[in-house]
C-alpha cells in the first residue's frame, strides 16, 4: 500500500481471483446443462423435465419436509469430510462411521426402557452415536498418526468392518422376525421424528435430525473460524511442517480431526437410521459416505457451503423419481448428479477459465489506460 | 457468510427459472397407467426386477397401456414410498413392488391411496393387505425340488452344493427343496448323489460377485459337481466359475435361480453351463395382475401362495442340457406335486442348514 | 573495440508486470560483462531473450553487428551463444564425452574417439581439467560445472552466458571458476556473468550493466567504480555491506551441545560427535557446504529430529527430550531454512502467521476461543516495525508475498518472541540486498540486546560479515570453532572441505 510501484513487483499476475462460490453455481449450471442435453437427445422436453423434478422435490409439505430430511445425512456427511479435508485428512470412511453411528442408535433404541423421557433418550443416543462414530473415525486417525497407515486405507477397511459389524448385530440384537434382511422397525417414538412435525409436513420423515444438521453446521463453523482447536486443525491441513516446526502436536491434530470428523459421519448415522428411516438393512453400505465427498466439494468444504450443497442435492436425490415418473430414466437424474459431481471436482478447470476470464478483462483494462496514457 | 447467501439465491434463481415450467398443467388422462419400483438391483438384473418389468411390459403392449419403472434413490421404507408416490403423482394407478424389500413401503402406501392398485412380489405382507393391495408369494421349495431332481437325474451320481445369499426364508426354502429333490431322485430313481454339508453355503450377501467366484471354486475344488446358485449378484459370480472351469474342460454344472438363467452360463458355443433354473415365474405373475387390473378384476386383500399347481413355480420346461427322458420325468413328478402326491415340505427338519 | 552483441530497446512484459522496460546491452568481443541487479530485477528475463525463451515485445537484437531474429535456443546456439544454467543439464550416470555429445550426436553412428579428443583438446586450452571418461556422478559440483562449460565450448560457443554460476560452489571452486572465466576472456570468447554477488564482479568483469525493477539504470566501469557505488545503483539507495557490530564480551552460555549424534534421512549419522556452545551476546556462524549435516544438527536442537546419543543443554537444563512447544516456550526462536514449507502457512494470511506459535495463548486466545482483534493487532506491530509489505497489510495471504518480505514476516515473528537463543538458518537465501540488509541488522540487534544467535550460511560472506565466532561442519562432524578476527576466507574453505588448520601448518 506504501509503495505502489513495489506492490506490482511483489505480486505479478495479480487479476482478480474467482470467488468459490461463483466455482460452485458454474458446477451446477453447467451440470444442468449437461442434464438438459441429455434430455433433449432421448428426446423430451427438459424445462418439463426440470421442472418435474422441482415437482417431486418441492411440490408440497411432505416432499419439502422429505428433501430436507433427505439433505440432513448430507449435511452431516459433507461437514464430516469437509472437517477432515481442513485438517488434511482424505475421510473416505463417512460410511462405515454412519453404519456404526446407526446400527449404535438402533441398538439403543430397542433397547433403552421406553419408559425413558424422550428429551432423556434422544441426548442418549445423539451422545450414542457421536461417540460410536468418533471412534471409528478416530482408530483411522490413531493407524495414521501412530503407525502412518493412510487414512484412505484404514478408513476403506473400517467401512467394511462396520459393514459386517451391522451384519451381525442385526440378526444378534435387534432382528425383525419377519424381514430377515432389516432391523427390526423402530416405534415412532424412539426415532428422532416428532409428531407435531410430521403431522405439520404431511407425514414426511423431517425430523430433529435436520435441527442437528443445522446446528452442527454453526458449531463446526464456529470451531474452524473462532477456537484455538480450529486454528490448530487448520494449520496442520494447511501445512503440516510449519505446524510441526510451530510445536502444534501433528498427531494428536489428526486424531482429533479424524474423531470429530467420525462423531458428524455417526450422527449422520443416527439421522439417517433413525430419522430418515427406521430401520436398517443387512448387507448395505450407505451411499451418503460418498455423497458427502461430493456435497463438501461442491459446498467449497466451508460448513455454509455445505448446507446449501446438501440442499440441492437432496432436492436432486428426492426429485429424481418425479423427473423419471415422465418417462425419463431414473438414471438419467443419477448422470445429472454424476455430471455435477464431475464439474465440482473439476472445479480446478472452471476457476482458470474464470481466472482466464478475469486476466483478460485486467489486461483490456489496463490497455485501454495505456493507450489513454500515450495520448 | 455474503458469499453463501448470493449461493443461496441463486440457487433458488435457477430453482424459480425452471418452476415457471410448473404453472403449465397436463390434462390427466383417464387411461390406466402401469409402473414399477427396482428394488435393491437394477432393471436389467436378469432377474426380479427385469423378470416382473417384462411382465407388466407384454400386458401393457397388449392392451395398449402407459407403462415405466422408476429406480428409487436408496433401499430405505422411505425411498420406496417416495417412489411409489412419485408413480401415483404421476398419474400411475398399478404399481408392481418386486421383492420383500418393499413390505413397509407397500403398508404404508396402502392406507395413502384408496385408488392405487398395488402388487407385492415374494411377501406376505404380514401386517395386514389392504383392500387395493395383492401380495404375492411362491413356494420356493417346489422349484427347488424339481430343480434338485433334474440335477440328480442328469449327473446320475456324483455330488451337488449350494450357494445362497442371505439366511432367509425364500432362500433356504430354494435349499430344502432342492436337496429334498435330490433325495426323492436317489431314492425313487436310482441315481446316487451325495450332500455335504460343508458344500452348502450361505454367503450373507446378493451383491458380492467376487465372493460367489470364490465359495463356488471352493466347492468344486473340494469335487462338487453342480452347484444351485440361489444368491442374487453373489450367485452370478458362483455361474462366472462354472463358466470358466466348464470352459477349461471340467464337467461341472451350475443350477440357476429365480428366471431361467440358461443364458447367464453361455459358453460362446452354444451351449451354456446352467443345468436348469429354479424358477418364480415374476413374469406371469406380473402379466396375470395387469391382465386383472385391465378387466376390473384386481383380486385386492388377498395373499397369492403360488407354486407348481399354479404353473407359476418350477424349472423351463426345456433345457438341451436336459435329455428329453429326464424333462418327461420331472414333468411326470411336477404332476404328482399338482395332484398332491409328492408334498414339498418347506422347512428344514432333517435337511441340511 | 566492436559489440558482439547489442541489445537495443528491450522491453518485456508479462500480465500485470513489466519485466524489462527499455533495457540495452552492449558486450564487447572478448569481455567479461556483468549484468547486476536484485532478484525480480529482470536479468534473467533480459538473458531468456537473448537465449532465445522469449521473444521481446520491443527492442534490436544484433549480434557482431547484424541484426537477429532469435525464436528458440537452437537459434542461440547457431548464433554461437551458449548458456550454463545454475541447474545442470547432466545425466548422472554418462560419462562426461557422452553427456557432451547427447544431442549433438552428428550422424547415425556416433564418433565418441574424436569427440573424446577434441574434449581433451577443449579441455587443456582453457585448463578445465576435464577428462572426457569421467562419469558425472563421480565428479564434484565445481566439475559438473566446468563440464557444462566445456558443453558449451564443443559447441563452439563464444558468446557464453553464465547464470549465477557460483551459488553453489566452495570458495576454492569459486576462485577456480573465476580463473577459467578469464582465461576464456582471454582466448577472445565473450562472457556475460549473470549475478548479484558484487565482489565477483569486481574480480573478473571489465564492465557492469545495472538494471533495477526492470528498468536500465546503467553501464559503469567495475574498475573505477566501488562496490558501494554499485550496491547503491543497484538498490536505489545507499547501502552498507559490512553490519555495524560492536565488539563485546559474550556473557554465559545459553546453548550447550555435546557430542551430540543424529541420524539424517538415510538411517546413517548426519551429524557425529558434536560439540558447540553458543553464548549470550554473541553470533555463532556454522559454515559448511550445504548437505554436511546442518540441517540434521538444526532440526536436532529445535526439536524436529530425534537425537541418538548426547546432549543438547539450553540455559542449563537438558531440552533433548522436550517437545517443539515446550522448547519454544523455553525461549528458542528458529528461523527455518526453507521459509515457505517450514516458516509459513503460505495459505494463511499474515496475521495468522504472526502467532502460529503463541495461538492458543493470551493475549490471542481465552478458553480455547480466538482473539481476532488481539492478534491483528499483534502482527499489524510486527509488520509495521518489521516494514513487511503486501497488498493487503496483515490480510494478505503469506503465499502472496514477494520472499524477502516473507522472509521479513518470519524474522518479525521470532525476534519479537525476544528469544534467549535465535536461529538462523539461510536467512537470506535469494533476497536481494535491500533485504538483506534489513535481515543482518535484526539479527545483529538481537546478539548486542544480549541474546545468543545460531547462524547457518553456505554464504560465507555473511558468515564472516556477522558472526563473532565460526564452527565449521564438514560430513557431520565439527572441524573447529575459530574466532572470525583469526581466520579469513581461505582457512575456512580448507576445512569446509575437510582439512583442519593446524595440518595447514604442519605441511608447511
Amino acid at each position: 500500500m506504501k509503495n505502489k510501484s513495489t506492490k506490482v513487483i511483489n505480486k505479478p499476475l495479480q487479476a482478480k481471483k474467482v470467488p468459490s462460490f461463483l466455482v460452485s453455481i458454474s458446477a451446477v449450471i453447467l451440470g444442468v446443462i449437461a442434464g438438459s442435453i441429455l434430455i433433449l437427445i432421448i428426446g423430451k422436453n427438459p424445462i418439463v423435465g426440470f421442472e418435474r423434478l422441482l415437482f417431486g422435490a418441492f411440490s408440497n409439505k411432505r416432499r419439502i419436509g422429505n428433501t430436507l430430511s433427505m439433505s440432513t445425512q448430507l449435511i452431516l456427511m459433507g461437514l464430516s469430510f469437509s472437517f477432515a479435508y481442513k485438517t488434511g485428512l482424505f475421510n473416505i470412511g463417512g460410511s462405515g462411521q454412519m453404519l456404526m453411528g446407526g446400527i449404535v442408535s438402533t441398538i439403543l433404541g430397542h433397547y433403552l426402557p421406553s419408559s425413558l423421557p424422550k428429551p432423556v433418550y434422544i441426548v442418549i443416543v445423539v451422545i450414542g452415536a457421536l461417540a460410536i462414530g468418533g471412534l471409528w473415525g478416530l482408530i483411522a486417525g490413531f493407524l495414521k498418526a501412530k503407525f502412518n497407515v493412510h487414512e484412505v486405507v484404514s478408513s476403506i477397511m473400517l467401512n467394511w468392518i462396520a459393514y459386517w459389524l451391522v451384519y451381525d448385530f442385526i440378526p444378534r440384537f435387534v432382528k425383525d422376525q419377519a424381514i430377515a434382511v432389516k432391523s427390526k422397525p423402530l416405534d415412532f417414538s424412539r426415532t428422532l421424528g416428532l409428531e407435531w412435525l410430521r403431522k405439520a409436513t404431511g407425514m414426511s420423515t423431517l425430523n430433529l435430525g435436520f435441527l442437528f444438521a443445522i446446528i452442527a453446521c454453526v458449531v463446526i463453523w464456529f470451531i474452524l473460524e473462532k477456537t484455538t482447536l480450529g486454528f490448530n486443525l487448520k494449520a496442520v491441513g494447511a501445512n503440516k511442517y510449519c505446524a510441526e516446526y510451530a510445536g502444534i502436536k501433528i498427531q494428536k491434530s489428526i486424531m482429533i480431526s479424524m474423531a470429530i470428523a467420525g462423531a458428524l459421519a455417526g450422527l449422520a448415522g443416527l439421522t439417517y437410521y433413525c430419522g430418515y428411516s427406521n430401520l436398517m438393512e443387512m448387507g448395505k453400505m450407505p451411499n451418503e459416505g460418498f455423497d458427502g465427498i461430493a456435497v463438501a466439494l461442491l459446498g467449497n468444504c466451508s460448513p455454509i457451503g455445505v448446507f446449501f450443497a446438501a440442499i440441492f442435492f437432496g432436492a436432486l436425490k428426492m426429485g429424481k423419481g418425479s423427473l423419471a415418473a415422465t418417462g425419463i430414466p431414473t438414471e438419467l437424474a443419477d448422470t445429472i448428479i454424476a455430471t455435477i459431481i464431475y464439474f465440482t471436482a473439476t472445479s480446478v478447470i472452471i476457476a482458470s477459465f474464470w481466472n482466464k476470464i478475469y486476466k483478460k478483462r485486467y489486461e483490456k483494462k489496463k490497455a485501454k489506460l495505456e493507450g489513454e496514457e500515450k495520448k | 457468510m455474503k458469499k453463501t447467501i448470493a449461493l443461496a439465491l441463486a440457487l433458488l434463481l435457477c430453482f424459480s427459472v425452471f418452476a415457471q415450467g410448473a404453472a403449465e398443467t397436463k390434462t390427466e388422462t383417464p387411461a390406466l397407467k402401469v409402473g414399477m419400483v427396482t428394488d435393491s438391483g437394477t432393471i436389467d438384473d436378469r432377474s426380479f426386477n427385469q423378470g416382473t418389468f417384462e411382465g407388466v411390459k407384454k400386458a401393457a403392449e397388449e392392451f395398449g397401456l402407459e407403462c415405466t419403472y422408476l429406480r428409487p434413490s436408496g433401499t430405505t421404507t422411505t425411498d420406496y414410498v417416495t417412489a411409489i408416490t412419485d408413480l401415483y403423482d404421476a398419474g400411475y394407478r398399478f404399481i408392481a413392488c418386486p421383492g420383500f424389500l418393499f413390505a413397509d413401503a407397500v403398508a404404508q402406501v396402502q392406507a395413502m391411496y384408496d385408488d392405487l392398485m398395488l402388487v407385492i412380489i415374494d411377501d406376505a405382507l404380514s401386517a395386514g393387505i389392504g383392500a387395493n393391495s395383492v401380495a404375492v408369494v411362491f413356494k420356493e421349495h417346489e422349484s427347488g425340488f424339481l430343480a434338485g431332481l433334474a440335477t440328480a437325474l442328469k449327473l446320475e451320481e456324483g455330488s451337488v452344493g449350494f450357494l445362497g445369499g442371505m439366511e432367509i426364508p425364500s432362500v433356504q426354502k430354494f435349499n430344502w427343496g432342492f436337496q429334498q429333490g435330490v433325495i426323492y431322485a436317489n431314492e425313487n430313481y436310482g441315481t446316487k448323489i451325495t450332500m455335504d454339508p460343508s458344500n452348502f453355503v450361505y454367503s450373507g450377501s446378493f451383491a458380492d460377485i467376487a465372493l460367489g467366484q470364490q465359495i463356488a471354486n471352493t466347492l468344486f475344488s473340494k469335487g462338487v459337481d453342480a452347484v444351485f446358485c440361489a444368491a442374487g449378484t453373489t450367485g452370478v459370480g458362483g455361474l462366472n466359475e462354472t463358466k470358466n472351469r466348464a470352459l477349461s474342460g471340467e464337467n461341472v454344472w451350475a443350477v440357476g435361480v429365480d428366471v431361467d438363467q440358461y443364458y447367464e452360463g453361455d459358453l460362446g458355443n452354444g451351449k451354456s453351463c446352467i443345468l436348469t433354473s429354479a424358477m418364480k415365474d415374476v413374469t406371469g405373475v406380473a402379466y396375470d395382475m395387469v391382465k386383472a387390473a385391465v378387466e376390473g378384476k384386481f383380486p385386492g386383500g388377498t395373499l397369492l401362495t403360488l407354486g407348481v399347481a399354479d404353473d407359476r413355480a418350477g424349472i423351463p420346461a426345456s433345457n438341451p442340457n436336459l435329455t428329453p427322458e429326464i424333462e418327461a420325468k420331472v414333468a411326470e413328478v411336477a404332476a404328482l406335486i399338482k395332484a398332491g402326491t409328492v408334498v414339498v415340505r418347506d422347512n428344514g427338519a432333517g435337511l441340511i442348514k | 573495440m566492436s559489440h558482439v552483441i547489442e541489445m537495443l530497446g528491450i522491453r518485456k512484459e508479462f500480465p500485470g508486470i513489466v519485466a524489462n522496460d527499455n533495457i540495452n546491452l552492449q558486450v564487447e568481443e572478448g569481455e567479461i560483462h556483468a549484468i547486476l541487479g536484485e532478484n525480480g530485477a529482470g536479468k534473467s528475463t533480459l538473458m531468456s531473450i537473448l537465449f532465445g525463451l522469449y521473444q521481446a515485445d520491443k527492442g534490436v537484437i544484433k549480434v557482431r553487428g547484424k541484426e537477429v531474429s532469435i525464436k528458440s535456443p537452437n537459434d542461440a546456439f547457431d548464433l554461437g551463444i551458449g548458456m550454463v544454467h545454475q541447474h545442470f543439464q547432466l545425466v548422472h550416470n554418462f560419462t562426461v564425452a557422452e553427456n557432451i555429445i547427447l544431442g549433438k550426436e552428428g550422424g547415425f553412428v556416433y564418433d565418441i574417439k574424436s569427440a573424446s579428443k577434441k574434449i581433451k583438446e577443449i579441455s587443456k586450452r582453457y585448463g578445465l581439467e576435464i577428462e572426457p571418461d569421467m562419469v558425472i556422478e563421480d565428479i564434484t559440483v565445481g566439475m559438473q560445472q566446468r563440464v557444462e562449460i566445456l558443453k558449451m565450448l564443443y559447441r563452439d560457443a563464444d558468446i557464453l552466458i553464465f547464470d549465477e554460476p557460483t551459488a553453489v560452489l566452495t570458495p576454492q571452486e569459486i576462485d577456480e571458476l573465476m580463473t577459467i572465466m578469464k582465461n576464456l576472456a582471454a582466448e577472445g570468447k565473450s562472457i556475460i556473468l549473470i549475478t548479484h554477488k558484487l565482489d565477483e564482479i569486481k574480480r573478473v568483469a571489465k564492465r557492469c550493466t545495472i538494471i533495477r525493477r526492470g528498468k536500465f539504470i546503467g553501464v559503469v566501469d567495475v574498475a573505477t567504480t566501488s562496490v558501494n557505488e554499485m550496491a547503491a545503483m543497484m538498490v536505489g539507495r545507499p547501502v552498507s555491506f559490512k553490519v555495524d557490530k560492536a565488539p563485546k564480551t559474550p556473557g554465559e552460555a545459553v546453548l550447550e551441545v555435546e557430542n551430540l549424534n543424529v541420524l539424517n534421512n538415510k538411517g546413517v549419522l548426519g551429524v557425529k560427535d558434536f560439540s558447540l556452545s553458543v553464548r549470550r551476546g554473541e553470533i555463532v556462524g556454522i559454515a559448511g557446504v550445504d548437505g554436511n549435516g546442518q540441517t540434521e544438527l538444526i532440526e536436532a536442537i529445535t526439536g524436529l529430529r530425534k537425537i541418538q546419543s548426547g546432549s543438547i543443554k539450553f540455559l542449563g537444563d537438558d531440552i533433548s527430550s522436550l517437545s517443539i512447544k515446550e522448547r519454544n516456550e523455553k525461549g528458542l526462536g528458529h528461523i527455518p531454512e526453507d521459509r515457505q514449507k517450514r516458516g509459513l502457512i503460505l495459505s494463511f494470511p499474515i496475521a495468522s502467521n504472526m502467532v502460529i506459535k503463541d495461538f492458543d495463548k493470551a493475549p490471542f486466545s481465552k478458553n480455547g476461543i480466538l482473539d481476532k482483534d488481539a492478534i491483528r493487532k499483534y502482527s499489524q506491530e510486527i509488520v509495521d516495525k518489521f516494514d513487511v509489505r503486501s497488498g493487503e497489510g496483515i490480510d494478505s495471504l503469506a503465499g502472496m508475498l514477494s520472499g524477502g518480505n516473507q522472509q521479513k514476516a518470519i524474522i518479525g515473528r521470532e525476534v519479537t518472541e525476544d528469544p534467549d537463543l535465535l536461529i538462523a538458518v539461510q536467512p537470506t537465501r535469494g533476497l536481494d540486498v535491500g533485504a538483506i540488509e534489513f535481515i543482518h541488522q535484526a539479527i545483529v540487534a538481537q546478539r548486542d540486546k544480549g541474546k545468543a544467535v545460531l547462524l547457518v550460511s553456505f554464504e560465507l560472506d555473511e558468515i564472516f560479515n556477522l558472526s563473532d565466532r565460526i564452527a565449521v561442519i564438514n560430513a557431520g562432524r565439527l572441524i573447529d570453532i575459530v574466532k572470525t578476527e583469526d581466520t579469513d576466507v581461505h582457512d575456512v574453505g580448507l576445512m569446509m572441505a575437510g582439512i583442519k588448520a593446524e595440518k595447514k601448518e604442519e605441511n608447511k
